[in-house]
């Protein structure tokens, strides 16, 4: 076990990580400390979410640095994996089979009996939607049941942290659902879940906290709302709200010092406007409503989701701000 | 120990053995589950053996000359030649190769060993299992090729000499020695070539190496002899074959040497394997 600050015990950490491929980056001076919820990896394809989630598993040693999973090192796999599953994005599984015989062989694996296991691969395969398919080879799996079975293995022996490599790659919308609640029901319960994703909307909808990486370096970690806030000065928050009178609407919002630009759209009933303070600016919106009796149809923020967040830590050409 | 120096040692938790025999048991089924029912060119190569011996007894039963001047003594010494130019340097050294040199590099090349690295296992007890099954797998096979090719070589014989043979003689006690031999030839050649495995990314390479080295095993000086695994199994072979030309004479290692010693090259090999494996990371991207 490593020594670690109050608290680490139940968080997984990275301790200033760096892995290197040779000459090639994987991931640099990593910092992290990921408590438990749904925390989405987000970046390009390329940028080292892989890399991250394989050294949290111990697939990969770092080149530096320390990791600590729920306060165990992550290369003590005869304790770790007691507590951690982890689905990879391998599309990959051992020969000859079944859907069933692939979740239980591995419970065995762990020391489960003929019996535990065998309870535990049914309730796995009901909940993850696999029970009518689970005599069939794996090997004749389309490519969303095999990513069910994956994540059939990696939950099974009902872990307390939950690393998913793109776990949402090749489900249909409607297992895409499925997966998604799933994922909000492990958390729920108290568990560590990790998702990587390159398709930022996806994570929107599922993390309670991310992790932005980009190029190997992790740009930006927490809450996306307290992410975004942290930028209004250099990237203004944009608002987009759609009212009877967004003329009028303009005219006085724009008399505010933190209003940077109110912009009536071409459907003539919306009205976009930056601000540097969106507390402060939303407390005038009110004001001003009530005052000029506007009617308010919708106030959304614009540009509050990772996609915007990630796309103004990047920039447009790539590189790292 | 006082009180008080027993106090202050830490506790020992006794190693969980019953815990490990189960995973090694569960990887065993996993194992031949997954990779050795569809083996077939390794079932072929079991019955390579068992053609020649066949061939001569359907020779022999169609031809009732061909007996002629053939007894149990001329039976012993062929299959003596047999066993060792045949079954053990080629049909047990190439089963050798192909299962154990592949245990770690087919999941490898699948992309599935991280299924076993992601599981609350040492990675040690992983190596283990996985040349246990290797082991289990090649002598069954080989064994019974052994037995099946020893019981043909003597089948046409005359009834009461074998007879003879076998209960009255040595016979028993030679198809003991050959079981022996096959066992530590499959746990010797398995264990050089699941080291192999975890340094070449194809097992032909060193298995050329060996097998060449084998080769020449007649021509070397004693002391290289030595570092040799047929040296060892030759020298336990109940009858021993005439040594070529140009061999250079040694002498053979008592069995109280060569079987420990078999044994010990095969316990240091896989404990390397083990140690190799600790540090192994999974990159399939290189494989």
């Amino acid at each position: 076990m490593i020594a670690s600050p109050a608290g680490a015990d139940r968080r997984v950490v990275f301790e200033n990580v760096s892995k290197f491929y040779g000459d090639v980056l994987g991931v640099n001076r990593v910092n992290l400390s990921i408590p438990p919820g749904i925390t989405g990896l987000v970046g390009p394809n390329g940028s080292g979410k892989t890399t991250l989630m394989n050294l949290m598993v111990g697939l990969i040693r770092p080149t530096r640095g320390r990791i600590s999973v729920l306060g165990m090192e992550p290369y003590d796999a005869e304790h770790l994996f007691r507590q951690v599953g982890y689905a990879s994005q391998y599309d990959s599984f051992p020969p000859g089979l079944t859907g069933y015989q692939f979740v239980e062989s591995y419970l065995r694996v762990h020391g489960f009996t003929a019996k535990e296991a065998e309870a535990m691969t049914w309730k796995t395969l009901e909940r993850v939607g696999l029970v009518e398919p689970a005599g069939r080879k794996v090997a004749g799996y389309s490519k969303g049941m095999r990513q069910r079975a994956r994540l059939a293995q990696a939950i099974a022996h009902q872990p307390s942290v939950l690393v998913l490599d793109e776990p949402l790659n090749g489900l249909d919308p409607m297992a895409r659902a499925e997966a998604i609640a799933l994922f909000r029901e492990l958390a729920d319960g108290g568990l560590h879940v990790i998702v990587s994703s390159h398709i930022l909307h996806e994570v929107d909808l599922i993390s309670d906290q991310v992790v932005l990486i980009h190029g190997g370096y992790v740009v930006a970690e927490g809450e996306i709302a307290d992410v975004r806030d942290e930028m209004e000065e250099q990237h203004p928050v944009q608002v987009l709200i759609r009212c009877d009178r967004p003329s009028l609407l303009a005219s006085r919002v724009f008399e505010q010092d933190h209003v940077v630009e109110a912009r009536i759209l071409e459907d003539g009933h919306s009205l976009l406007v930056r601000t540097r303070d969106a507390d402060r600016f939303h407390l005038v919106l009110n004001e001003i409503v009530l005052g000029n009796g506007l009617t308010v149809e919708s106030v959304a923020p614009a540009d509050a989701d990772v996609s915007a967040v990630y796309q103004y830590l990047i920039g447009s050409d790539g590189e790292k701000q | 120990m006082s009180e008080i120096a027993s106090a202050s040692l830490p506790a020992r938790t006794p190693l969980p053995w019953g815990h490990w025999w189960r995973q090694v048991r569960a990887i065993l089924r996993l194992e031949l589950r997954k990779g050795f029912r569809r083996s077939y060119g390794l079932y072929l190569l079991a019955l390579a053996p068992i053609i020649v011996p066949l061939a001569i007894l359907i020779v022999r039963t169609v031809s009732a000359d061909f007996d002629r001047g053939f007894g149990v003594p001329e039976a012993t010494q062929f299959y003596a030649g047999f066993y060792q130019a045949f079954m053990l340097r080629i049909v047990i050294f190439l089963a050798c190769v192909a299962v154990f040199g592949n245990l770690i590099r087919r999941e490898t090349l699948d992309r599935s060993l991280h299924y076993y690295f992601l599981s609350p296992l040492r990675r040690e007890l992983l190596v283990v299992a996985k040349y246990l099954t290797g082991l289990l797998v090649s002598f069954l096979l080989f064994g019974v090729a052994t037995v099946v090719t020893f019981v043909l070589t003597y089948a046409p014989l005359e009834s009461t000499a074998v007879r003879q043979f076998l209960f009255g003689g040595h016979g028993l006690s030679h198809l003991g020695s050959y079981l022996l031999v096959t066992f530590l030839a499959c746990a010797g050649y398995g264990a050089v070539f699941l080291f192999f495995g975890f340094f070449f990314k194809s097992p032909a390479l060193p298995a050329l190496a060996v097998f060449g080295w084998e080769a020449i095993l007649f021509l070397l000086p004693p002391l290289l002899k030595q570092a040799s695994v047929m040296h060892y199994l030759q020298s336990l072979c109940p009858v021993p074959v005439p040594e070529r030309l140009l061999a250079l004479l040694a002498d053979a290692p008592s069995p109280w040497v060569a079987i420990p010693g078999l044994l010990v090259l095969a316990v240091v090999l896989v404990a390397i394997s083990a140690w190799k494996i600790r540090r192994m990371e999974i990159s399939y991207d290189e494989s």
